[in-house]
């Protein structure tokens, strides 16, 4: 007769072990990504604010005092008082007269890699775009990111037509293949660069949509500063 | 991450954790010219110095403290799921990075940002925490993130070199041959990667063999019949 001889105590199951230090490692990261977060998220904000108000004097040459106008989702304008408001944001641009010179416009779509934030100034006199600046970015370097600095590129933008007829734009902007740009409403897209150029041309092509009609049906309030 | 894998598998022989950990990244075990690592940012982003040197900066920074964190806790770091938890702070130390540049200074964001998530897909970063920072001390770990970092900064930065005075006729963004200079737009695209990178690869085989003939040499020859080297060749 054999007796059955139990198993000897098993040390502490490795699976067990695993999770726990992996557990423990994935809490301390996420918690000094977090502390981080927090501890510089004030500051990362008033960079943001500099960049911004830095590219709207960039887009804006001359221009002595702006206004930002807020949109409500009933598509009226409001004024704001700060930076600080979420949302879509306009910036209106005077000279020392109290000339309104022009409107930069704040728009996002989705890159390569991830959101481009851009802001473009409207002319309201000429009834097209007369500059584009990226504000952020996650796309490719030496590919994507010449949207940001390519000076071809970016000469697409001195004068792009968005001239609305009745609330619709008369020709939608387009992106077309590099070098067959014809048309005043066409982006010539950055050879290599076809996704990034794309997305800039749809960040464009929304907003003329969306919030072009919003100003131009509110022209008359932005030129007095009201 | 196919990178990661298949270059975390490339055991090289040549490869010690002897000697100075710190001298040995920045050039006998340079990361780019000897072990041929971490290859998607230095093709991707050295097409100017300006990018090559940025990179090889944040780099080296996420290198020392991830590598100090790993070696901290690498005796409780069960060998399974080591590569997991390398990742984990490798990509903590590059978001924590992201925030910092963020806050400190919007010129160097202006500059680096589009970069710093690429560092958590160079498979340089993880080699080195598998090969040093998961088996050595503290200090030694940091030094050779250090040593390493200025390695692959040095070495990006010559191949953005290289790529940008052929390629835009520019270093540093200062025009160098005047107007009549066309430049070959082709080293500024990823062909251009390859080839300059093939020949700085070129260039450091060649003198590595002819140091190894020369030491070969100099030990099998008596000294009083040596007849100067460059004759021989």
């Amino acid at each position: 007769m054999s007796t059955i001889v139990p198993p000897p105590a098993q040390p502490q199951p490795p699976g067990w072990r695993m999770i726990r230090l992996l557990g423990a490692v994935s809490l301390i990261c996420g918690l000094l990504i977090v502390g981080t977060n927090l501890a510089t998220s004030g500051r990362i904000r008033s960079n943001q604010e500099t960049i911004m108000r830095n590219s709207v004097s960039e887009l804006l040459p001359g221009a002595q005092k702006e206004i930002i106008y807020g949109i409500e989702p009933s598509g009226e304008l409001k004024i704001l008082p700060d930076l600080q408001a979420a949302g879509q944001r306009l910036f209106a641009g005077y000279d020392g007269s109290g000339k309104l010179l022009g409107v930069v416009i704040e728009s996002s779509a989705r890159g390569y890699a991830d959101l481009i934030q851009a802001m473009y100034s409207y002319s309201p006199e000429k009834q097209a775009i007369t500059g584009f600046k990226v504000v952020d970015m996650r796309e490719t370097p030496g590919l994507g990111d010449r949207t940001r600095s390519d000076p071809d590129f970016l000469s697409n933008f001195q004068d792009l037509d968005v001239t609305i007829v009745d609330g619709k734009p008369l020709h939608p902007v387009k992106v077309v293949k590099h070098g067959s740009k014809k048309n005043p409403w066409e982006i010539d897209a950055i050879s290599g660069a076809t996704i990034s150029s794309r997305a800039v041309g749809k960040l464009i092509g929304t907003s003329v949509d969306t919030v072009i009609p919003v100003v131009r049906k509110n022209l008359d309030r932005i030129e007095k500063g009201q | 991450m196919s990178e990661i894998v298949s270059c975390h598998n490339a055991e090289n022989p040549g490869i010690t954790a002897e000697g100075n950990p710190f001298r040995n990244g920045l050039w006998k075990q340079n990361p780019v010219f000897f072990m041929v690592l971490g290859m998607c940012p230095t093709l991707a982003i050295t097409n100017s110095v300006r990018n090559a040197v940025s990179m090889g900066f944040a780099t080296t920074f996420v290198m020392v403290v991830s590598y100090g964190l790993i070696s901290m806790i690498r005796k409780l770091i069960p060998k399974q799921v080591r590569i997991a938890t390398y990742i984990a702070i490798l990509a903590m130390a590059v978001t924590v990075v992201d925030f910092l540049v963020k806050a400190i200074s919007i010129p160097i964001y202006l500059a680096l940002g589009a970069y710093i998530p690429l560092i958590v897909s160079n498979c340089l970063t993880l080699e080195r925490a598998e090969a040093y920072a998961g088996k050595q001390p503290v200090i030694k770990s940091m030094l050779d993130g250090l040593g390493m970092g200025f390695g692959f900064t040095i070495a990006l930065t010559m191949l953005g070199a290289v790529r940008e005075v052929l390629g835009a006729g520019t270093f540093l963004g200062v025009h160098l041959f005047g107007k009549s200079f066309e430049p070959w737009v082709l080293f500024l695209l990823p062909p251009g990667g390859f080839i300059s990178l093939a020949m700085w690869l070129l260039l450091f085989a060649w003198w590595k063999e002819r140091s190894a003939e020369r030491a070969a040499i100099k030990e099998s020859a008596p000294t009083e019949l040596a007849v100067p080297v460059e004759a021989r060749a």
